[in-house]
């Protein structure tokens, strides 16, 4: 699929989810750097204080909020939606037109030029990222760049630059190994799970929370990398094309054969039966047969 | 002028079906141009939670397999030369020819951007990981060969002897190319839905799920050659065929016997989540099965039904219902999350699917009122490879010259029939 089989040298994002204020700077620095447009927001249309109330073609990042009681207290939780950056991404994998590109840096980009708009990666993503631009009559998708342009030129995306206190950027075997560093060192404030580190094959972002990660709305998914799911059947394919073209050919030929050897000893007897146009036809096809036949031989 | 006045006069000479036919294909088109003035979202109910809607889960997931019939019934006929079986391939094939037009016209309409289509086609865009681009590769490539094999009413109409002469040579390495194409992206369709593996609900999930959809693609098709047959005996004046669908029949329930076998026992077998854990899902399972799989299958068991005319149409009925049940739950109806709001076509969208089903039936009326697809009488004519004497060319004007139905010509040898 990619190129890349390092995935450890691939630039990942390490948020941790316990430090952010819920401030959303990253929010507005997405839309800034991608020059998203702004959308009509309204207290308490989602889940709580969140907003906009899900991603969208003009939101490619967006902090969810969810309350909680602890020690009798209501707290807040925050869970940052982004793309994930898979290392063997499902939306790459199904594209008809290699669309989606994993780059050997990590983020994962879509070409705007190729998208034939098929919204297979829409269905394909475990994560339920690229959205489309349904206002459009001729629509694209839109999803977080991971700010490959800038990532390209050895600067951090936007929204890192912006946080103050939850993401940190660098090599992905760097950012596993500070989450489980954190993990160890304060094992009373996280969840014990790297979230990332083998959701849906391994990606370029990973968690860490307080909170049990479906509580916060994160997706349920396999820790198998998903192509391989497809890739297991299509692997498949060359040899069942073979396969069926030979098998039907043999088929064939044997099912010809039989017939004109059926001909050939019905012939004689069917013979005084037939109308001349018949018997002509027949000489003709006797003559062929005994063509084929001698060629067996040979 | 005249040929406008000419036409519009064949028009207004046509049956009060066919009008409504063409009433409802003008009302697809205009909802056709909506989509392309106002976008996809004002055109249908589609968002970002449902990207595929109806055009996909019908006009593509389910046409694709209904378009079946003609490699079925090619490989039947011309592969295994159950050659009794001729008088069925045509309309099969103009069925299919129709079909997977419709399917490319309805795939047109659903991408975002149609007038990129071809990229699929150049090489420095190919990623042979993506089932997508494998279907539309055999999608592209097994319309142009069922044009190909629809070129030959055509040119019997119009008396073309040199492409008749080389498409009936042609016509069993068509046929088998056709199970080719046909073997890969039939099942190809199902290694869609792989990649939705936590989407997709485990009544349906199952790795052979790929196998499945080539399976019940072949009864299905066999089935829809029942129908049409069925249908153009009861409607268009054509011969009573229910001796030769009778061969059918007996043919399907061992694919269907096949299609249970790898339907029901990876199911058992290794579950891949909670199975009746969702009571809509549990019940358009059972749907699905039993009236769409058990009750037909039951039904071809029995020799008095099997040729019994009006019963193999009841019974071919069911198991197409029971595959357009099946491609909607694997296509939708499992692919809806519990929690989430759902997804129904609206009006418009609706209005384009009927009008591509209306422009199917009405294209067939057309081409069998035009084109020589009944009257096709393979005793006439000598299929054995090669034609070194030039019968098909006799063959041929014989046929042309004879266009109302011919006097059977006797045949030249009992064609060896497996019963
Ligand atoms: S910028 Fe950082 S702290 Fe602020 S909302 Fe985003 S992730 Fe949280
Ligand atoms: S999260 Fe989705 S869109 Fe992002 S790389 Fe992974 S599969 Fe692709
Ligand atoms: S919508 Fe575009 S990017 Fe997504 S799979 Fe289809 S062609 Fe590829």
């Amino acid at each position: 699929m990619s190129t890349v089989n390092d995935f450890g040298k691939n630039k990942a994002f390490l948020i941790d989810m316990t430090k952010c204020t819920g401030c959303r700077g990253c929010q507005v620095a997405c839309k800034q750097w991608n020059q998203l447009e702004a959308e009509n927001t309204e207290f308490f249309s989602g889940e709580g204080y969140e907003n906009p109330p899900a991603m969208s073609e003009f939101t490619f990042t967006r902090i969810k909020f969810r309350d909680y009681e602890r020690n009798g207290q209501s707290e807040f939780a925050f869970y940052k939606e982004m793309c994930m950056h898979c290392n063997d991404a499902a939306c790459v994998s199904v594209c008809p037109v290699a669309a989606f590109v994993k780059t050997p840096e990590g983020p994962v980009i879509y070409k705007t030029k190729t998208c034939i708009g098929c919204r297979f990666c829409m269905i394909a993503c475990p994560f339920g990222v690229p959205k489309y631009e349904w206002s459009k009559a001729f629509p694209l998708v839109r999803k977080c760049t991971g700010c490959y342009s800038r990532v390209k030129e050895g600067l951090k995306p936007a929204c890192v630059t912006t946080c103050p206190t939850a993401i940190t950027y660098g090599p992905r075997e760097e950012m596993i190994k500070e989450a489980e560093r954190r993990l160890s060192a304060y094992p009373d404030r996280y969840l014990p799970k790297v979230y990332g580190k083998d959701e849906a094959g391994g990606t370029c972002v990973i968690y860490l929370t307080a909170l049990p990660f479906d509580e916060l709305g994160f997706k349920p998914v396999t820790m198998r990398a998903l192509p391989s799911y497809t890739w297991q059947a299509l692997r498949l394919v060359p040899g069942i094309f073979i396969g069926v073209g030979a098998t039907l050919s043999a088929i064939s030929w044997f099912q010809h054969r039989k017939e004109r050897v059926q001909n050939e000893q019905a012939g004689m007897l069917s013979a005084m039966f037939q109308h001349p146009r018949e018997q002509e036809s027949q000489a003709q096809e006797d003559q062929t047969s005994q063509d084929v036949k001698e060629d067996q031989r040979s | 002028m005249t040929a406008a006045k000419a036409i519009i006069n064949e028009i207004q000479g046509y049956h009060r079906f066919i009008k409504f036919l063409i009433f409802l294909v003008v009302l697809a088109a205009l909802g056709g141009a909506i989509r392309f003035i106002f976008g996809l979202g004002a055109t249908t109910n589609l968002n970002d939670t449902y990207p595929w809607g109806l055009w996909i889960s019908f006009d593509v997931v389910t046409a694709v397999p209904l378009a079946a019939g003609a490699f079925t019934i090619g490989v039947v006929a011309h592969v295994f030369r159950i050659e009794k079986l001729e008088p069925l391939v045509r309309p099969a094939i103009v069925t299919g020819f129709l079909g997977y037009s419709l399917v490319c016209v309805g795939l047109l309409l659903d991408l975002g951007q149609p007038q990129r289509g071809v990229y699929v086609l150049f090489p420095w865009n190919w990623n042979v990981h993506s089932p997508m681009f494998e279907v539309s590769m055999c999608v592209m490539a097994y319309t142009t060969v069922l044009f190909l094999e629809f070129l030959h009413p055509v040119s019997e109409r119009f008396g073309w002897h040199i492409p008749l002469r080389l498409l009936r040579n042609l016509q069993v390495p068509f046929a088998i190319l056709a199970a080719m194409i046909s073997t890969l992206h039939q099942s190809t369709l199902g290694t869609f839905f792989l990649i939705a593996v936590d989407k997709l609900h485990a009544l349906w999930y199952t790795p052979l799920l790929p196998l499945q959809f080539w399976l019940s693609a072949i009864f299905t098709g066999l089935c829809i050659v029942m129908l049409e047959a069925s249908l153009c005996h009861r409607y268009m004046g054509q011969p009573d065929e229910s001796k030769l669908l009778a061969t059918l029949t007996r043919i399907v329930p061992w694919v269907m016997g096949a299609y249970m076998i790898f339907k029901f026992v990876p199911l058992i077998a290794a579950p891949q989540g909670p199975l009746f854990d969702r009571p809509v899902l549990t019940t358009l399972f059972i749907a699905e099965i039993t009236i769409g799989l058990f009750l037909p299958f039951w039904m071809f068991l029995q020799s008095r039904i099997r040729t019994d005319k009006s019963m193999q149409l009841q019974a071919a009925s069911l198991v197409i219902f029971g595959l357009v049940l099946n491609r909607f739950n694997v296509s939708m109806f499992a692919m809806i999350q519990p929690g989430q709001q759902i997804y129904y076509p609206n009006i418009l969208e609706s209005v384009v699917t009927l009008g591509i089903i209306a422009a199917h039936i009405l294209f067939f009326v057309l081409i069998a009122k035009y084109f020589p697809i009944f009257e096709h009488h393979p005793e006439a004519v000598d299929y054995s490879i090669p034609d070194r004497f030039h019968k098909i060319e006799k063959a041929g004007s014989v046929e042309v010259v004879e266009a109302p139905p011919q006097p059977a010509v006797p045949r030249a040898q009992p064609s060896p029939v497996a019963d």
